[in-house]
């Protein structure tokens, strides 16, 4: 089994439902987020429209943050979940250092590193992630990659030319996909940032959630 | 190239999550810039010893200590930064044999031993077991100066930080820092002849440093589009410009330029005050490197 995750940028329509679904179920402390959902506007008055990108741990085949963690606190699960263990972590930082999506933070509560599992403690109950319940218009797509007849497979199927990833070029083999996508959503150097890089405020920079 | 299209697009980001702040802080600044000094100077012993006998004779013991306390300036800070600092041994139990930073522990841990037995030795005069122990110490000297570029390697979110460069800047760290401080702490038990010699590596060193970041700064942004991007903050009205042409000035140009007027001179205060400049500025050098890279936004 390889689990994987597959999000169509076409139907998605930036309500953040999986974002707060995710802080809910995983209690994900203020100021930190495993799912995120990027807002990108492009063109200018009146030609313009928004993009939402949904962003998380891309679980990668190649994990850079697995590899650099000393003390194997980030790994494998057998159904291609990159897991973390926060007994074992250190707080080193290497991961979220390694990470070329940003996907892993400081858990300003346990001082240790944290990420999207893809709800790895769902999975093993046999439920589904919780943005992919919280969705509504059913844009994310998850399933296990190696079964031809899942959901994600028959998409990635219909969806060929459309599918993308993000970095591919970082080699980390991400099983995340998105379809509908481009360099505007999925390339952070397609798009300028202003100050604080958000609708809600000035804050442009976050404590890292440790003692520094 | 992504940012080709931005004019046509103008696409702005206008809402995500705020950018994390410097995850490697300037803590991980002083564990390389003591790294360098506690690893360098063994190699400088270890090569007056060949060149110079006579005149490190009485060295062995304030080498040792100044390597010993170097390296554990080192490991200390490398504990500061962890935010679970008291499950460091975790790393010993649980080690990951792909991560820099668990081989690394291993590897420094072994150098801080064979140090303190180097003291012992040292201490009780038994020179001849000191220069047998002092060739394995500088053997394991090399990777323990070198694991930190293969860390820096191992962050693929950070371009950058490619191996070779950074492997050739981890070693030109070392013998920099170590010849500098040699020529410091060498005082009147160091001869004169001795310390020109520190002064030659320390001028060399000094040159490779620079041409290397000369040529990522002058031809890194055209093989990748990230480096570019990061290099940004070191150009024009940057973040760190002041700093890296600060640093590039203290530790690299201005030292090289004393240590000729030394020479031509013969005045060992000048060959001094090179030494100090190169070891107060490769702090600023080691980190300007190791902050612009976090600055650019991963999402």
């Amino acid at each position: 089994m390889q689990l994987g995750f597959l999000v169509d940028l076409h139907l998605c329509m930036g309500c953040k439902g999986c974002e707060i679904a995710c802080k809910v179920e995983n209690e994900v402390p203020l100021s930190t987020w495993r799912l995120r959902v990027k807002y990108v506007d492009v063109g200018t008055f009146p030609e313009t429209k928004r993009t939402f990108t949904p962003l998380r741990c891309n679980h990668c085949e190649n994990a850079p943050c697995e590899r650099i963690c000393p003390v194997s606190a980030l790994h494998y699960l057998d159904n291609g979940i990159v897991n973390i263990d926060k007994e074992r972590c250190i707080g080193c930082a290497g991961c979220v250092m390694a990470c070329p999506y940003g996907a892993i933070y400081i858990d300003p509560q346990t001082q240790t590193a944290d990420k999207c599992t893809y709800c790895a403690h769902r999975i093993a109950s046999s439920m589904m992630p919780a943005c992919v319940v919280a969705c509504p218009v059913q844009a994310n797509i998850f399933g296990d990659l190696e079964d031809p007849t899942s959901n994600i497979s028959k998409y990635i199927q219909t969806n060929q030319g459309g599918v993308q990833v993000r970095k591919p070029e970082k080699g980390t083999n991400p099983h995340h996909y998105y379809v509908g996508g481009g360099n505007v959503s999925l390339n952070p150097l397609a798009s300028h940032r202003g100050e604080g890089h958000n609708l809600f405020g000035e804050i442009k920079n976050l404590p890292v959630g440790g003692h520094h | 190239m992504a940012h080709e299209i931005l004019a046509a697009t103008n696409a702005v980001v206008t809402l995500d999550v705020a950018l994390p702040g410097i995850v490697w802080p300037w803590l991980v600044t002083v564990n390389m810039w003591a790294k360098s000094i506690g690893t360098g100077i063994i190699f400088m012993l270890f090569i007056l010893q060949r060149t110079h006998p006579d005149s490190v004779k009485n060295m062995r013991l304030p080498v040792s200590i100044i390597a010993f306390v170097f390296i554990n300036i080192f490991l200390l800070f490398t504990l500061a930064d962890l935010h679970q600092p008291f499950r460091m041994w975790h790393i010993f139990v649980y080690s990951n044999w792909t991560s820099a930073i668990a081989i690394g522990s291993f590897m420094a841990s072994g150098f801080l031993g064979l140090l303190t037995l180097l003291i012992f030795l040292a201490w009780k005069k038994n020179d001849e077991a000191y220069d047998k122990v002092l060739l394995w110490t500088t053997i394991l000297a090399i990777p323990v100066t070198l694991y930190t570029a293969a860390l820096m390697s191992q962050c693929t979110a950070r371009e950058l930080w490619q191996m070779p460069a950074e492997s050739a800047q981890m070693i030109l760290a070392a013998t920099l820092s170590g010849s500098a401080a040699m020529i410091l702490f060498g005082g009147s038990k160091l001869s004169y002849e001795a310390k020109k010699s520190m002064g030659v590596i320390l001028g060399l060193s000094a040159l490779m440093a620079f041409i290397i970041y000369m040529s990522e700064y002058v031809f890194g942004p055209m093989k990748a589009e990230e480096v570019a991007a990061i290099l940004e903050y070191i150009k024009g009205d940057g973040e760190y410009t002041v700093m890296f042409w600060l640093g590039q000035w203290i530790t690299y140009l201005l030292p090289m330029l004393l240590i000729v007027l030394s020479r031509a001179s013969k005045n060992e205060s000048v060959l001094k005050l090179a030494a100090i400049l190169a070891l107060v500025g490769l702090f600023l050098v080691k980190h300007v490197w190791l902050s612009i890279p976090q600055l650019l936004p991963m999402s």
